[in-house]
């Protein structure tokens, strides 16, 4: 893996059993007054799989992971895990949601930050110190969170996001405030970290979801326009095999 | 289906405490409040001593003047003022912030995604402004330190009242800051919602004072009226009940409507349950009333004797009054009178005949004002006094009871001429140091 700032440094992950069944998502439908921000979005999500959320901005991307979390209420649809629907309080035991844009507990310390999550999500501060030096966050943690920069407080989100222990993770626009360098750092690290954890990421940036996502659901105002691999979504496009993302997308969307 | 490594639900709710808590340490709107408070207090302590010196020489010339001298009306009531103050205008906006914060920071999508429900995170939430609430009494202790070092006298029941009363009168407000927090957009918002309660409450005492009817009854069960029984020292189940009812209602709405994800329906029928659930068990406790006389002049209380006499009145005790409200004899009536026996009393009905006059010396020309009719079991009396020494003995001969006062020891006073000046610095200046000691560091996200 490699460190994102210097060069490459092995740091061991914790391993997390892998899970059996998989994130079942049936008929989601989510409105805003009378605009219809998801239209009868289902899907499933295999266990240790990356599936990519893509579509342009004001796709529905952030609307589905908050309605999966159940942090937004839905107007029909189930989530379930396998056979089994899920209750807010299995999700919170299930999934991990991480959003986009978000600065919690701006006024403190990172480092104190950075410990209140790694308690309260039952990590060992072996995790939480082998993410430090992964996310090269070592000489922010005396300042608070609200003097970083983008970037820096992207790595901290995502050292939160990294610490919790439920097998989903779903993280809005990982990549975001990143230059490719770092970004193809971060995609080590969520790689390493994948072992027995399954996750969706929210990306806009469709270089980057190619070089990580095994699978990606195309979301276009709220309506699902293909999920697939790669090459199964060339297919549907009728494009040939080693068509990219990007020239799916557009073919698709 | 997996799970996931977790925490106990304590040990969560214990780290989730100590979080809001070092939040609110770093809040500057916190240390700011405790500095006023410490400047309030301390200016209303001295300004309560100097004023209570002046009347003491008086008493100390005149004995029978001493029993005036009341250091809970004197001294403390005046000074907690400074803290009625601050809690009206200055707690809600601490309190708005450790929800408000965490909407606006984006904290709360990741607190309420941790195994512990909206219910216990309010709670959490709430036991961590409670903290806030001790730690901004340190100057009222200060009070007391300097008041026993300058010789004064301490009742400690009627100041318990009074904590408690403040206590409750906090609680209450800190609940509805935060529920204007939850549902309210921005923290602005929140601020002008929660000070149009309390703010409200205070003008709605103010109006409703000398009034009757309605306004009068909407003027003791604002908060302000009722935070004033417990001024009185007198304690009130119903009182007790109602800034408790208030603060749950309050407080389970939070946890009602804190959680984005859900349903509006599902929010208001649980809303409205809670209204009807609380506000039943409140209006309980508030028609059927229970008092404590926790002075030590006993000045809520008629004697003994007197009390046991007047619960046996089993006929309907009827009382028309021919004076305006604002009249101070109705007043003193009211005070030394009315109110006792309203607590006494099983079956007491009150008229106040109109006066017909808009103000207080048109009032005076009508024949029969100043007039006090009795009505008991067919039989009538009339007085135009307003002394309970007088009245007593008139209704007991219309119920046709006697009552030979029980021996009290009389209230002797505690006049004390002192000069509390020699504090200042410690109000002034000490105390606003040690906060600002304790902030810099806070709100700089040292901790």
């Amino acid at each position: 893996m490699k460190h994102l700032r210097g060069g490459p440094r092995k740091i061991k992950y914790p391993v997390r059993k892998p899970s059996a069944s998989g994130l079942r998502i049936e008929r989601i439908q989510k409105t805003f007054g009378t605009y219809r921000v998801l239209d009868d979005i289902s899907f499933t999500v295999v266990p240790g799989e990356i599936l990519g959320l893509i579509g342009p901005n004001g796709a529905g991307k952030s609307t589905l992971l908050e309605c999966i979390t159940g942090l937004l209420p839905v107007e029909s649809g189930t989530v379930g895990w396998e056979d089994e629907n899920l209750s807010r309080r299995q999700r919170r035991q299930l999934l991990w949601y991480q959003p986009d844009n978000i600065l919690p507990f701006a006024g403190q310390r990172v480092a104190a930050t950075l410990s209140f999550f790694r308690r309260t999500h039952g990590a060992s501060t072996t995790d939480l110190e082998q993410l430090i030096n992964g996310l090269d966050l070592s000489p922010m943690l005396n300042k608070p969170l609200q003097a970083l920069s983008k970037g820096y407080r992207r790595r901290v989100l995502l050292a939160i996001a990294l610490l919790s222990r439920q097998p989903l993770l779903m993280l809005d626009e990982p990549f975001d405030g990143f230059d490719l360098k770092q970004s193809l750092a971060v995609m080590d690290l969520l790689r390493q970290c994948r072992a027995g954890r399954t996750m969706i990421l929210s990306i806009h940036q469709l270089s980057e979801a190619e070089k990580i996502c095994d699978r990606f659901l195309l979301l276009d105002q709220g309506r699902m326009m293909g999920i697939g691999t790669l090459d199964e979504l060339s297919r549907q496009a009728g494009l040939s095999p080693g068509a990219s993302l990007e020239e799916v997308f557009l073919a698709i969307i | 289906m997996p799970s996931s490594e977790r925490l106990s639900g304590f040990q969560l709710a214990r780290l989730i405490l100590i979080q809001e808590i070092r939040g609110l340490l770093a809040a500057p709107a916190l240390w700011i409040m405790l500095i006023i408070v410490s400047l309030l207090v301390g200016y209303s302590f001295i300004q309560a001593v100097d004023l209570f010196s002046q009347a003491s020489r008086t008493a100390k010339s005149f004995p029978e003047l001493a029993s005036g001298m009341n250091p809970m009306e004197g001294i403390f009531v005046p000074t907690f003022g400074a803290y009625y103050l601050t809690e009206t205008l200055l707690l809600p906006f601490v309190a708005i912030r450790i929800i408000g914060l965490d909407k606006q920071s984006g904290a709360l999508k990741l607190l309420l995604q941790l195994p512990l429900p909206p219910l216990s995170l309010c709670g959490i939430k709430l036991a961590a402004m409670g903290l806030v609430w001790l730690l901004s009494l340190l100057p009222a202790l200060l009070v007391l330190v300097f008041w026993h070092h300058l010789g004064g006298h301490v009742y400690p029941p009627e100041i318990a009242v009074l904590f408690a009363g403040h206590g409750l009168y906090s609680l209450t407000v800190v609940a509805i800051a935060m529920f204007a927090a939850t549902i309210s957009d921005s923290l602005p918002t929140a601020a002008m919602l929660c000070l149009a309660v309390t703010l409200g409450s205070w003008l709605l005492d103010f109006a409703a004072g000398g009034r009757s009817g309605m306004l009068e009854i909407l003027g003791s069960l604002s908060l302000t009226g009722m935070l004033r029984q417990f001024e009185h020292g007198l304690l009130s189940t119903a009182h007790i009940a109602a800034f408790l009812g208030l603060s749950l209602l309050f407080f389970l709405l939070t946890a009602t409507w804190l959680h984005p994800g859900r349903r509006p329906a599902s929010k208001l029928r649980n809303s409205l349950t809670a209204l009807l659930v609380l506000g039943g068990l409140a209006a309980g406790a508030v028609l059927a009333p229970r008092y404590m006389d926790l002075t030590e002049n006993r000045k809520h209380s008629f004697n003994p004797a007197d009390a046991r006499a007047l619960r046996q009145l089993d006929k309907t005790l009827t009382i028309t009054i021919h004076l305006d409200r604002q009249d101070s004899r109705f007043q003193d009536l009211e005070h030394d009178l009315l109110a006792k026996l309203k607590r006494c009393v099983p079956k007491l009905k009150l008229r106040y005949a109109a006066t017909g006059s808009t103000g207080l010396y048109s009032a005076a020309k009508i024949d029969n004002y100043g007039l006090i009719e009795y009505e008991y079991n067919g039989r009538r009396d009339q007085s135009y006094s307003n002394s309970q020494e007088e009245i007593l003995p008139i209704i007991y001969h219309l119920a046709g009871v006697r009552a030979t006062p029980e021996p009290a020891p009389a209230y002797r006073g505690y006049p004390l001429v002192a000069d509390a000046r020699g504090s200042r610095w410690w109000f002034y200046l000490v105390l606003p140091l040690f906060f600002l000691g304790i902030a810099i560091p806070g709100c700089r996200g040292k901790w």
